[in-house]
């Protein structure tokens, strides 16, 4: 079975449609969505109702929570004062526009979704607002893994897509009881992998292609997809309905939205 | 009359006029005075080489006819002229009549008026992008602390054409940890270069010295960009967090403001 797993898309419409057409393409029995539907992105009704429609699985991501909660998040969301006040712009105008039914769409959905030994979330089985990237410490990593107990994890959040296998992990651990003396204790930990999915609609990689991921369960290749599609559809909408057009440069780049946080030690304390 | 060795110094934005004065600083053997005319209320070049260049002394262009009625015995003067005057139409004081011209213009340049004008013609570097219409545009920033990491993502907005085609950009800032920076931009060259000016680090509240940005390009979004120089700034709440940090992270001594 093909499972076609996709994230971060952001309101961007245009890029949906187009990964949508290929992962037919690609003839993938199931779809997941890692979430972050809304978000800098000028179409954010639109694709909700579209994720909707196709009944897609999905779990909520930190800009959905946002939009519910309002924004609450720790300094990793923003790692400069700038992205902040563009940030905190986008969330203003995505608040503004949305429509009550896809609130409460937002508002309901799960922070993490499994099938058999697959996980699915947006950031990190902690929360939706932790990166997972690529360089964080080998222990954090295996740790975010064996809490869901599933063998893969697939991520987003970060707009970059890479697969990490945690082969062989050889874990030491010390207990300590009260009243009783500290035990250390080791063991191995099967094999484990995280997929990131990238980005749909604010992809990170340097060009503005969308990238998702497609996991073949028979052969347990996971096969990453950059899909080109006409982003500078986007662009204008962007402009045209009165977002920065700061946004609409950074699309055409590859270089999302606003910058993200690069720091793989941090751990989120929202 | 009383003659003096003064050297003007012309050409167009970004080839490398204040790049050859500090060439000349460094091997001249007498004193060395620099102004720069054109430069207004930001005076990044002259900021740059009074804190860069040892043994040179910048004098603000009022300062000229001080320095022209008492001058400096045995001294070199150069002055550097924006590239938005035109040599030719200065009218020039009568101890400044003998002066040396020289024009730093881009390889291969020829019949301009600047070979009218200039002594000698020092080849230059060529700027890799050309402007029809240069514009000029600057903003005193002094007083303002940017936060680096939104400083270094509108520098790099700025230099790859966001705010429009930029020829030619530089500007020093005051950073959250205290820092003064200099950034230096020309088209097609090598990427951006920044250098911590050799200033104190600045602790106590609002900087109380220069800084300040001056763009030269074509189509520049100039509301645009302010904005986001703007929404690069720290509050006075964020400059007083980190300020208190530098103190205690430091033994305060004569290095600190």
């Amino acid at each position: 079975m093909k499972i076609a797993v996709i994230s971060c898309i952001h309101g961007n419409y245009e890029a949906l449609n187009a990964v949508l057409s290929d992962i037919d393409d690609q003839n993938a029995d199931k779809v997941y969505c890692l979430g972050d539907l809304v978000g800098y992105g000028p179409h954010p009704n639109a694709v909700v109702e579209m994720i909707r429609a196709l009944d897609i699985p999905t779990c909520q991501g930190c800009w959905d929570e946002d939009i519910v909660e309002g924004l609450n998040a720790c300094e990793c969301s923003y790692p400069s004062v700038l992205a902040e006040k563009r940030g905190k712009l986008a969330h203003e105008w995505t608040n503004q526009v949305i429509h009550p039914e896809v609130r409460e769409y937002l508002a309901q959905l799960p922070l993490s979704l499994r099938d058999d030994n697959l996980c699915f979330v947006h950031g990190s089985p902690h929360n939706q607002h932790e990166y997972l990237l690529p360089e964080v410490d080998a222990f954090v990593a295996m740790e975010r893994v064996l809490a869901t107990g599933a063998d893969i994890l697939f991520c987003g959040h970060t707009h970059v897509p890479y697969v990490r296998s945690l082969d062989a992990s050889q874990l030491q651990i010390r207990v300590k009881l009260t009243g009783k003396s500290e035990q250390d204790m080791s063991f191995s930990a099967p094999l484990k992998r995280i997929v990131n999915a990238g980005s749909v609609g604010e992809p990170r990689h340097g060009r503005p292609n969308a990238t998702y991921v497609i996991y073949d369960t028979n052969s347990d290749q996971i096969l990453l997809r950059e899909v080109e599609y006409d982003y500078q559809k986007t662009c204008a909408a962007i402009i045209e309905k009165g977002l920065p057009p700061i946004f609409a440069w950074r699309l055409a780049r590859g270089l999302e939205f606003a910058e993200r946080a690069d720091d793989p030690t941090h751990v989120c304390e929202r | 009359m009383q003659s003096f060795n003064i050297t003007l110094v012309s050409g167009p934005p970004g080839v490398g006029k204040t790049t050859w004065i500090r060439q000349q600083v460094n091997s001249a053997a007498e004193t060395v005075v620099y102004l720069n005319l054109g430069s207004g209320n930001t005076p990044i070049d002259s900021t740059y080489l009074a804190t860069e260049v040892a043994g040179l002394t910048v004098l603000p262009v009022e300062q000229l006819p001080d320095s022209l009625a008492q001058p400096l015995v045995g001294s070199a003067v150069y002055v550097e002229l924006g590239f938005q005057i035109d040599p030719t139409s200065l009218i020039l004081p009568d101890q400044m009549a003998d002066c040396q011209r020289v024009a730093v213009l881009p390889p291969g340049t020829r019949h301009t008026e600047w070979h009218d004008w200039a002594d000698l013609v020092v080849t230059g570097v060529e700027p890799g992008v050309a402007l029809s219409q240069p514009h000029l545009w600057r903003s005193v920033l002094s007083g303002q602390v940017l936060d680096p990491a939104s400083l270094n993502t509108f520098w790099y907005e700025l230099t790859n054409g966001a705010y429009g085609t930029v020829q030619r950009a530089k500007g020093i800032f005051d950073v959250a940890d205290g820092r003064s920076l200099y950034f230096d931009f020309v088209a097609g060259l090598a990427e951006t270069t920044d250098l911590e000016l050799n200033l104190p680090l600045w602790c106590n509240g609002r900087p109380d010295r220069f800084s300040g940005i001056e763009v030269v390009g074509e189509a520049l979004n100039q509301e645009a960009i302010a904005e986001t120089i703007k929404a690069c700034c720290l509050n006075n709440q964020a400059i007083a967090y980190y300020q208190q940090q530098i103190k205690d992270s430091l033994e305060l001594g004569d290095e600190v403001a």
